[in-house]
C-alpha cells in the first residue's frame, strides 16, 4: 500500500524538477539551436512578466482586487535596485533584491491604504491613477531615475562570488528566482492566509463576520503582491542593465493584468502561460505582423467575452471531460 | 508669480478645465448609465484628435472635424455596446476590462494608420489670432475652449433636466432595470448613452487637438485625467464632472508653473486627500471608497 502512495506523490515531484532543471539549464541545452541567443533573452523577459504576473493574480485571482498600477512597483523594484547598486557601489544581488523589496512594499503601503478602501471597478481606478502618479514622478524626477532618458548603466549582481555578468548566468539566475517565487505564491496560496484572501474575493462580509479584519488582509495582500511585483522589476532592470519610464508605465500594467486573464486567474500556472503568450505576441511576432498590439487586443477581448476562465481553466475542463 | 502671468495662468488652467469637463463629461455618462468605468475612453479621445488631423489636412475644415468626428466616433460607439458590451451585461468588471482590449486596439491601429510621431493642427481660420490681455498675448483659441465647455455643460444640463432623452437617462442612472420594467428599450438606451459618451470624447479630441497636442500615448494620459476628474468630483453626475474639472484643470496648471518637480504627482495628492475626506467625491452620490 505504501509503496502506491508513494509512486502516486513521487511522480509528479519528479516531474516538477525535471522541468524546474530544464527551465534553468535552457541556454544550456538549447545552445545548438542558432537561435539559442534570442530564444534565452526571450523566456527570460517571459519569466520576469510571469513574476509580475504571479503578484497581480494574488491581488486579481485569489482575493478578488482587480489592480491595473502593478507597474508601480515593478518599476519601483527596478529602479531600487539600479539605484542602490550604483549609489553604494555594490554589486551585491541580496542588497539590490533587499532595495527592491523594501522599496516596492514600502510603495504599495502608501498607496494601498488609500486604494484597498475601494473595491471592484473603483480599486481599478484608484490602483490604475496612483501608479501613473508613481510614473509622473519617475518622469519628473530626473537627478535620480534619469527621467525620459532612462537610467542607464546598470551593474550586474553578484553572490557569494558567483558573476551573473553574462546573459547565460543571468538566465540562470532569472529562473531560479523565478522558480523560488512559483513555490512562494504556491505555498501562500495554499496556506491560511491564501484561503482567507479567497474567502475575501468570494465573500467579504462573511469574512468581516467571522471575525477578520477585511481592510487589513487586503492591505497585506497588496503589499505582498508589490514586494513580488518589486523582485521582478530588479530582475527586469538586471536583464536589461537599464530602467526606463516605461517599466513603470501603464502598458506593463496592462500587460500583465492582460497575461493574468489571458492565462487565467486563480492558477498557479495561468499567470505565467498568460506571460508567454502575451510576450510572444508582443515580442516575437511584430517579425512577421505589423499589427501585433491589435492581435493583442483582440485575444484580450476574444478571452473576455468568452473564456473568461483562461487558457489554463480552459485546459482544466478539456482534461475532465477527456477522463470522464 | 505677476498678476500678469497669473492671469494667463489662470486662463490656462480653466480653458484645460474646460476640456476635461467635455472628457470627462462622456466617462460619467457612462458610468452613471451602466456601472461602467470606459477605459477605451481615452482611446475615442485619441481618436478625435487624429481624425481632427486628417480633416485638416485634406480639407482645412477645423470646423467639419467638429461634427464629423464625434459623429463618427459616436457610430463607432453605437455598434461596440451591442456588439461587446452587451454580452457581458450584468458583470461590469468584464465589460470594464473589454474596454481596456478595446483601447490597445484602436491605440495600435491609429499607430499604424496616422504613424507614431508628434502631431500638430493649426488653429482654426478665425481662432487664429492673440488679444491682448495685461499687456500680453493671449491665443483666442484658448478662450473659444472655455466658451465651447461652458456653453457644452449647458446644453447638457437642459438636455438632462428638460428633455425625453434626459428623463431616461436620470431614470436609467437611479434605476435601470425598474426603467426596463416599465417598458422602456433598455438596450437601446444603453447603446445610446454609451453612443454618447464616445462623442463626447471624441469632441474633446477635437477640440484639444489645436492646443494640447496630438501624439502616441495621449490616449492614456488624458484617459488618467479623465479618472482623476471624475473621482474628484464625483461618479455619474453632470454637476461632479464640472467641479472636477473646475479643480483639476487650474491645480494641474498651476502646479506645473509653481512646483514643476511635482507637478505631475500634484492632482493625484489631491484625488487621494479626497477620497479620505469625501469618498463619493466632491458632488457624487456614488460610494468610490469606504
Amino acid at each position: 500500500m505504501s509503496g502506491v502512495f508513494a509512486r502516486v506523490r513521487i511522480l509528479p515531484l519528479l516531474a516538477v524538477f525535471a522541468a524546474a532543471a530544464l527551465l534553468v539549464t535552457f541556454p544550456i541545452w538549447s545552445a545548438p539551436w542558432e537561435g539559442s541567443r534570442y530564444a534565452t533573452s526571450i523566456l527570460r523577459d517571459m519569466l520576469v512578466l510571469a513574476i509580475l504576473a504571479l503578484s497581480l493574480d494574488l491581488l486579481v485571482g485569489s482575493a478578488g482586487m482587480p489592480s491595473l498600477g502593478q507597474s508601480a512597483y515593478f518599476g519601483a523594484g527596478a529602479y531600487a535596485a539600479a539605484i542602490a547598486g550604483q549609489r553604494l557601489g555594490s554589486d551585491d544581488l541580496l542588497l539590490g533584491l533587499g532595495a527592491a523589496i523594501l522599496v516596492s512594499s514600502l510603495l504599495a503601503l502608501a498607496i494601498g491604504a488609500v486604494a484597498v478602501r475601494a473595491a471592484g471597478i473603483f480599486f481599478l481606478m484608484l490602483t490604475l491613477a496612483f501608479a501613473q502618479m508613481v510614473f509622473a514622478v519617475a518622469f519628473q524626477a530626473v537627478d535620480i531615475t534619469g527621467g525620459s532618458n532612462g537610467f542607464s548603466g546598470v551593474r550586474r549582481p553578484m553572490l557569494f562570488g558567483l558573476d551573473f555578468n553574462g546573459p547565460d548566468a543571468l538566465f540562470h539566475l532569472v529562473a531560479v528566482i523565478f522558480l523560488v517565487v512559483l513555490l512562494i505564491v504556491w505555498r501562500i496560496r495554499s496556506s491560511t492566509y491564501g484561503r482567507a484572501l479567497v474567502g475575501l474575493r468570494e465573500n467579504e462580509r462573511r469574512m468581516r463576520a467571522l471575525g477578520y479584519d477585511t481592510t487589513r488582509l487586503k492591505l497585506s495582500a497588496f503589499v505582498l503582491a508589490g514586494a513580488i511585483a518589486g523582485v521582478g522589476g530588479a530582475l527586469q532592470a538586471y536583464s536589461l542593465r537599464f530602467v526606463s519610464t516605461n517599466d513603470v508605465g501603464v502598458a506593463r500594467s496592462v500587460e500583465a493584468f492582460v497575461s493574468v486573464l489571458i492565462g487565467g486567474a486563480s492558477s498557479l500556472l495561468g499567470p505565467v502561460v498568460g506571460a508567454i503568450v502575451v510576450l510572444f505576441i508582443e515580442r516575437v511576432m511584430p517579425s512577421y505582423i505589423a499589427f501585433a498590439e491589435t492581435v493583442l487586443g483582440l485575444v484580450f477581448i476574444i478571452f473576455v467575452l468568452a473564456a473568461r476562465q483562461g487558457i489554463v481553466g480552459l485546459a482544466r475542463v478539456a482534461y475532465a471531460r477527456a477522463r470522464a | 508669480m505677476t498678476p500678469e502671468t497669473a492671469v494667463v495662468q489662470a486662463l490656462n488652467g480653466i480653458s484645460f478645465g474646460a476640456l476635461l469637463f467635455i472628457l470627462a463629461a462622456g466617462l460619467s455618462l457612462i458610468f452613471g448609465m451602466m456601472d461602467v468605468v470606459n477605459l477605451a475612453h481615452g482611446a475615442f479621445y485619441m481618436l478625435g484628435a487624429y481624425i481632427t488631423l486628417s480633416v485638416v489636412q485634406r480639407t482645412g475644415q477645423f470646423w467639419l472635424a467638429l461634427v464629423l468626428a464625434p459623429v463618427l466616433i459616436g457610430a463607432l460607439g453605437l455598434l461596440m455596446e451591442p456588439l461587446l458590451l452587451r454580452r457581458l451585461r450584468g458583470r461590469h468588471l468584464d465589460q470594464v476590462l473589454l474596454t481596456i482590449g478595446v483601447s490597445l486596439v484602436i491605440a495600435d491601429l491609429i499607430g499604424l494608420t496616422w504613424g507614431r510621431e508628434i502631431r500638430s493642427v493649426p488653429f482654426p481660420a478665425g481662432l487664429d489670432h492673440a488679444i491682448t490681455i495685461l499687456g500680453g498675448d493671449y491665443p483666442v483659441y484658448r478662450l473659444f475652449v472655455i466658451a465651447f465647455g461652458a456653453a457644452l455643460a449647458v446644453v447638457l444640463a437642459i438636455v438632462h433636466r428638460r428633455t425625453r432623452v434626459g428623463a431616461l437617462i436620470r431614470a436609467g442612472v437611479q434605476d435601470a432595470p425598474m426603467l426596463a420594467a416599465l417598458g422602456v428599450d433598455i438596450d437601446r438606451l444603453f447603446a445610446v448613452t454609451f453612443a454618447i459618451g464616445a462623442a463626447l470624447a471624441g469632441l474633446a479630441g477635437v477640440i484639444a487637438a489645436p492646443v494640447f497636442g496630438i501624439y502616441p500615448g495621449m490616449d492614456v494620459d488624458y484617459l488618467i485625467y479623465s479618472l482623476v476628474v471624475v473621482v474628484v468630483g464625483g461618479l455619474g453626475t453632470l454637476s461632479g464632472a464640472v467641479a472636477g474639472s473646475a479643480l483639476i484643470g487650474p491645480a494641474d496648471t498651476f502646479g506645473k508653473v509653481l512646483v514643476p518637480q511635482f507637478a505631475l504627482a500634484l492632482i493625484f495628492a489631491i484625488m487621494a486627500l479626497v477620497l479620505l475626506l469625501r469618498p463619493t467625491g466632491l458632488l457624487g452620490r456614488i460610494r468610490i471608497a469606504r
